[in-house]
């Protein structure tokens, strides 16, 4: 199955990131240009290869102090290259390798970098909190218009009645849930570029304040600082490239209302989106040796857990209790770098594509998954959603 | 009653109505001439036969709570918490869900199913927002109490 499908015309060749932490000292700039670097000598490109160029989100869409991507056009004029493809979104953007692969399988460019660049730790210390999503702006406009002017004034408040719902539903209880910041933290203390390294018991997840019920300060990912960029290359240029990762398949539906609050089933996330990334190939959920699920909150991995079919419908509480299953040494070794709970909010899944491509390398370290070779990897869930699968490249 | 911080909404053609009518504690969706449906947020197209002919209707029913979180975090300056934000959907007009904020309880008390008036309260730079009354707590709804009046501002 797939030999005609787009995603299978092209590669991720390279991953790289700045420094991260809660607070890196070098402007949002200097952190892409280091990340970029980084990924295309991860690569094994130069500079000169890279004929594309794109960014998430695009130019001008900050709703949260703190999203330092800059501008796509400084850092083509920084690095001195010439493209042949340019793209910069906030819709649509699946997977954050999705555009750059339609662009190297359909010939546009032959070597395109994505990047995401967040200065949101330093941000919050800036505004002494967590500051208010859409607060960059002084009117609440779009969608945000039904949110920030009752008071969901951040995404925990936006998503929470998600985990709510779901809780109420299915019976699933917080004790069962704190298993997955609990196990995603033990999994940071071996990767030395994560945020917080420190253990972190069910009884610490048990007794942290609450942000917006039911979510507490540890189902919340960490504004950090830091880059991420992923080269993506035309598969016929992997005889060039020092460690090419496949593509096995992508899929990002938009099913139910695209809003966060009339979404019509808070029970049940991504569903669509799962379904058309497993029409795509002959893989299934058992093949898959780590998954690199989104975990902008908590509730988010329980959405991809279920809607993945790494287990049934309401059984995530069951699945997560007691973290044997979802650490290193389990069937399905979850956000080995710590995810955006303990590695560091980079967003969009940019972090967790980067894991995912080293884990499938075998290039991730103490937290390496011994022998894997199918990495799920997803990207947020709610209205917009993404999924892949990553595989060791086998030419 | 002091106004509730948050940010205020960029009104559009597509909401004025909505935002005008929320000021005099009247909540509004749209109605579908042709098919009869309702939908919210307004759009001026019916979002189940797509028609265009679409006037505003005031939701006057008792509401339903989907689901709810209560905030405990100041997200701004001056920001009271904790409060409760819930989604509320309206057993006499399927396909509408208003997200607001909730008094006449505790915080705490608010509940997946428990029923609500439709209210209003001052918001952000001059709005009105929906806050919706818990019955149990609602006087209107006392012994001896008049007819239920939706939600003064
Ligand atoms: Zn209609």
């Amino acid at each position: 199955m797939g030999a005609d499908l787009f995603e299978r015309r092209a590669v991720i060749s390279g991953v790289g990131q700045s420094a991260i932490g809660r607070q890196v000292d070098r402007s949002g700039f200097q952190l892409t240009l280091d990340a970029v670097l980084a990924a295309i000598a991860d690569a094994g490109l130069t500079v000169d290869d890279i004929d594309g160029l794109a960014m998430f989100p695009g130019g001008g869409k900050a709703n949260l102090p703190g999203y330092a991507n800059g501008n796509l056009y400084e850092v083509q004029d920084a690095l001195r290259i010439t493209t042949r493809w340019r793209q910069g979104v906030v819709e649509g953007m699946c997977m954050p390798f999705h555009g750059p692969a339609m662009a190297v399988a359909t010939g546009q460019a032959r070597h395109a970098v994505i990047w995401r660049t967040v200065k949101e730790g330093s941000a919050a210390r800036n505004a002494g909190g967590r500051p208010a999503y859409g607060s960059t702006n002084p009117m609440a406009e779009g969608p945000l218009a039904w949110l920030l002017p009752v008071g969901a004034l951040s995404p925990v408040c936006q998503v929470a009645p998600y985990a709510a719902r779901y809780m109420h539903e299915y019976g699933a209880t917080r004790e069962q849930l704190a298993w997955i910041p609990v196990t995603q933290r033990a999994h940071a203390a071996l990767n030395p570029d994560a945020v917080y390294r420190t253990p972190l018991s069910v009884d610490d997840y048990l007794s942290a304040r609450m942000i917006s019920t039911p979510i507490c300060l540890y189902d919340c990912d960490v504004p950090a600082d830091g880059a991420t960029a992923i080269v993506v290359s035309a598969a016929e240029t992997a005889p060039d490239l020092r460690a090419p990762v496949a593509i096995e398949a992508m899929a990002g539906v938009v099913d139910g209302r695209p809003s966060w609050e009339q979404w019509e089933d808070m029970g049940r996330v991504g569903y669509a989106t799962a379904a058309a990334l497993w029409e795509r190939t002959d893989l299934r959920p058992a093949d898959v040796d780590v998954a690199q699920l989104y975990d902008g909150f908590t509730i988010e991995c329980v959405w991809w857990l279920e809607a993945m079919g790494f287990c049934k419908p309401g059984e995530a509480g069951a699945f997560v209790e007691g973290g044997s299953r979802i650490a290193l040494g389990g069937e399905l070794p979850l956000n080995t770098w710590g995810g955006q709970l303990s590695g560091g909010r980079l967003h969009a899944a940019f972090g967790h594509v980067a894991e995912a491509v080293r884990q499938v390398r075998g290039e991730a370290g103490a937290r390496q998954v011994p022998g894997a070779r199918v990495a799920a990897v997803t990207n947020v869930g709610g209205y917009e959603a993404g999924a892949a699968l990553l595989t060791t490249w086998s030419g | 009653m002091a106004a509730n911080v948050g940010i205020p909404p960029a009104v559009t053609d597509e909401s004025a109505a909505y935002w005008a009518a929320a000021a005099e504690g009247r909540l509004l969706v749209e109605h579908c001439g042709a098919c009869g449906a309702e939908s919210f947020p307004p759009y001026g197209i019916c979002r189940s036969c797509r028609g265009r002919a679409t006037a505003p209707v005031e939701v006057t029913g008792r509401g339903v709570v989907y689901s709810l979180t209560v905030n405990h975090q100041r997200w701004m300056p001056g920001l009271e918490v904790p409060y409760a934000l819930v989604l509320v959907e309206f057993p006499d007009h399927p396909g509408v869900r208003v997200f607001g904020r909730l008094r006449g309880c505790e915080p705490e008390e608010a509940a997946i199913g428990m029923a609500v008036d439709v209210g209003f309260e001052p918001g952000p730079g001059g709005c009105a927002i929906p806050s919706f009354v818990a019955v149990a707590a609602s006087p209107d709804h006392g012994p001896g109490s008049g007819p239920a009046v939706p939600g003064a501002v």
